[in-house]
């Protein structure tokens, strides 16, 4: 219920025209200078896809020899579905786990609830905690990263797991590290192929550094995967 | 320049002329105190009332709105009684959800569980909510997290269905049905406010949200 009655008389709002209104101008953009990233404008232009182009992207990941993803995300980098693949991931990754022990033993039937809080952890570090760290590397290195399209490539480098994990509902122990290091070796490729044209800024020894780092992460990522969500159950 | 005013509190009414002419602002004033009189004779009445009539006043209101929001009838009235939000209603019906959980002798980590789907209704409103504002929908930001966590309740039912029945497929059958009347209820709602073009964007994380809830609701 807004009444929105006005209090000034006339001679208050003559001297209210007199007041400096650039500074009011200045100090906002200050305020928007520092603290920008807190607030949901600045996220906006990153959201700016349709279902269509997410598709795409995700298809633009499962063969990472051919160069389209950077064509598809060039100018547009997203920010939808680093997110909610991830979220997506943390649900399978909970209900295939879970399903796995429950068909394996009748009597005893435990409820993993502890794989929520570590799926998030771990996907969200690594897709979004991974970016941060070649960021800064890379500024050390003297050279600037452009880090929503990284953190885009990372984001739609985990689609590669989504198959990987609805797969891993099978018991066979050599089928699973087959997947795995199918999944390892497709994410990375994915990642370095589309990671070239910035790491060709560099000279030959740094880009080894970022390499490295891209694959420890990655490696990090999938032996985690198998060891914690989908060890081997005893029969 | 002259205006009503109109204040509805309960089924009292009270009116009042405004007249922002600025010579006749203290002949007004003097309206404008009758106005708040009455209202303070509002206020102090709710003040006096015993708890019990004040908690059934606010049960009666969550009541309403479950009603509104369940029902997915898209008239008028609906819209008006979500656009006064509170989140009460929301609270309940996650504790509920979270000690049904927790309570169900399939687990022995009764703690983790309440946690988890604690945080997980909340954390999960809050970043499905944030995520069709980002992707441009006119939503205010606490009614939308009002209106998903209403439409927890087809998955409190389905929780108490489960501790009751215990043949799987029947089951899977009345969880799979209020997972589907949460998400058509959310949906429903959601779906005004988001430009065309990205409103499968903005429902999908509405739909996981409520399968991650109705599957915690089935296996657990």
């Amino acid at each position: 219920m807004d009444f929105g009655i006005q209090n000034q008389t006339d001679e208050q709002k003559q001297a209210n025209k007199e007041y400096p209104i650039q500074n009011n101008n200045e100090g906002n953009k200050n305020q928007q200078g520092y603290c920008a990233f807190l607030t949901i404008q600045f996220y906006t232009p990153y959201f700016n896809v349709t279902e269509t182009d997410v598709l795409q992207r995700i298809q633009g990941t499962f063969l990472p020899l051919r160069p389209d993803f950077l064509n598809l995300i060039r100018g547009n980098p997203d920010l939808w579905g680093p997110i909610w693949i991830n979220a997506t991931l943390i649900f399978l990754i909970t209900a295939i786990a879970n399903l796995r022990q429950i068909d394996e033993e009748k009597e005893n039937q435990s409820f993993v609830i502890s794989y929520v809080p570590q799926a998030t952890a771990l996907l969200y570090i690594i897709a979004f905690g991974t970016p941060i760290i070649l960021a800064g590397v890379m500024k050390f290195l003297g050279v600037d990263l452009s880090f929503f399209q990284t953190i885009c490539l990372y984001g739609y480098s985990m689609s590669t797991l989504l198959p990987i994990t609805i797969l891993c509902y099978f018991q066979n122990e050599l089928f699973l590290w087959l997947i795995i290091v199918y999944g390892f070796a497709n994410s990375s490729l994915f990642l370095i192929v589309n990671l070239k044209e910035e790491l060709d800024k560099l000279q030959i020894q740094k880009k080894y550094i970022i390499i490295g780092i891209v694959v420890t992460m990655q490696l990090a990522l999938y032996l985690f995967y198998k060891l914690v969500f989908f060890s081997y159950v005893n029969k | 320049m002259e205006f009503e005013a109109q204040e509805n509190q309960g089924n009292n009414s009270i009116q009042g002329v405004i007249n922002l002419d600025p010579q006749v602002n203290q002949v007004q004033a003097q309206q404008q105190e009758i106005t708040i009189k009455q209202t303070d004779i509002q206020v102090s009445s709710t003040l006096e009332e015993s708890v019990a009539v004040t908690l059934l006043r606010d049960l009666r209101q969550i009541g309403v709105k479950l009603r509104c929001v369940l029902v997915p009838t898209m008239s008028s009235n609906n819209a008006k009684e979500l656009r006064n939000w509170d989140l009460w209603g929301p609270l309940i019906f996650c504790l509920m959800l979270a000690l049904t959980l927790s309570m169900s002798g399939n687990n022995n980590d009764g703690t983790g569980i309440f946690a988890t789907i604690f945080v997980l209704i909340w954390i999960g409103s809050f970043v499905v909510t944030l995520n069709a504002q980002l992707l441009g929908g006119k939503v205010s930001f606490f009614q939308s997290v009002c209106v998903l966590g209403y439409c927890v309740f087809p998955i409190n039912l389905g929780a108490l269905f489960t501790l009751i029945f215990s043949f799987f497929y029947l089951k899977m059958f009345l969880v799979i049905g209020c997972f589907l009347w949460s998400t058509y209820s959310a949906v429903g709602f959601m779906k005004l406010l988001i430009p065309e073009q990205k409103r499968i964007l903005a429902l999908y994380p509405v739909i996981l949200f409520y399968l991650f809830l109705s599957w915690f609701a089935l296996i657990v």
